[in-house]
């Protein structure tokens, strides 16, 4: 039931922020600390998220476990900042990790 | 529109293999996207709640991840003074990136009429679009093979957009200080390390802006 209501709730509040300023737009205005705020959230939510990801994909897998995931990480890492583009880190890494669970079964 | 949809297909194909591979209703994961409609915080909502985070902390993470549409708002408000209140209900329940950046530039280019025409079909168009990849997802994702190991596809993904965020000193800060606090706090109760992982990227982040 919580996973409904979460979702009822984060969508809820999502569309009162879309509706914040249209509303409030003529009585306030924003606080610059919070608009520069609002280009580093999708970093930082973003490198949060992937590290915790590879973190909870990698647990409890132990060394020789770990080695194809990883490997795949630091090759889409690879990719991402020679090509520039964000979706080389599936590209690569997918069949990267194929690739190494091949050659290490577990 | 049309180079957004190609850039945002693969996520939502993304999102809906995640709420299919997640211990959550796939349905209910599906329904993050006309509920949330926002990329991002929807991947955290299922990703939390499928690591069994606490229902408060998830709904804080996802709305500290929206924030941004506050500013989204704003920014359509001063186009959208005097249009009717059911218009402007609709039309920011369809606020989210791609559909401002569309819109923004149809109200450079445009007559004000138009230009709400534009801005309306464009982001109706995105939001079909997105639900329909969505749906796609969750249902290639409980179908295909266990070798495939699909659910690396999400951190992938998520590696991908961090680095490619990393253009200014600020940004750069955020992402290694939000990176290391998430690792740092893994076992943190309540799944809670997302959220002060996303706490301390913006602090790093804002306290670089401040120092230039």
């Amino acid at each position: 039931m919580s996973t409904w209501i979460v979702i009822v709730a984060a969508g809820l509040g999502s569309y009162l922020f879309r509706l914040s300023m249209i509303i409030l737009t003529s009585r306030l205005t924003m606080p610059p600390s919070l608009e520069r705020a609002s280009g580093l959230v999708a970093p930082a939510a973003f490198a949060a998220l992937a590290a915790a990801g590879v973190a909870a994909a990698c647990g409890g897998l132990g060394i020789t476990g770990a080695f194809a995931p990883l490997t795949a990480v630091a090759a889409a890492v690879i990719a991402v900042l020679r090509t520039g583009s964000p979706q080389a880190a599936i590209l690569v890494g997918m069949p990267t990790l194929w690739v190494a669970t091949a050659l290490l079964p577990s | 529109m049309v180079p957004w949809l190609a850039g945002i297909v693969p996520f939502g194909l993304v999102i809906g293999v995640s709420a299919a591979q997640a211990h959550i209703p796939t349905l209910a994961g599906w329904l993050s996207g006309p509920l949330i409609y926002a990329g991002s915080s929807q991947l955290a909502t299922i990703g939390m709640l499928d690591g069994g985070a606490a229902p408060v902390v998830v709904v804080a993470s996802a709305l500290i991840i929206n924030i941004r549409l506050i500013f989204y708002s704003a920014t359509m408000a001063r186009y959208w003074r005097g249009t009717p209140r059911w218009w402007r209900l609709v039309a920011a329940y369809l606020i989210v990136d791609p559909s401002v950046a569309v819109g923004l530039d149809g109200y450079q280019r445009l007559s004000r009429d138009r230009a709400h025409a534009y801005y309306f079909g464009g982001a109706v168009l995105l939001w079909v679009c997105w639900l329909a990849a969505i749906g796609a997802g969750a249902m290639a994702g409980a179908s295909l093979p266990g070798w495939l190991h699909l659910e690396f596809v999400i951190p992938l993904y998520l590696v991908g957009q961090a680095l490619s965020r990393l253009a200014n000193p600020a940004q750069r800060r955020a992402v290694l200080a939000a990176a290391t606090v998430a690792l740092l706090a893994l076992s943190a109760p309540l799944q809670l390390g997302v959220a002060l992982a996303i706490a301390a990227g913006l602090t790093a982040g804002l306290t670089a802006q401040v120092r230039r």
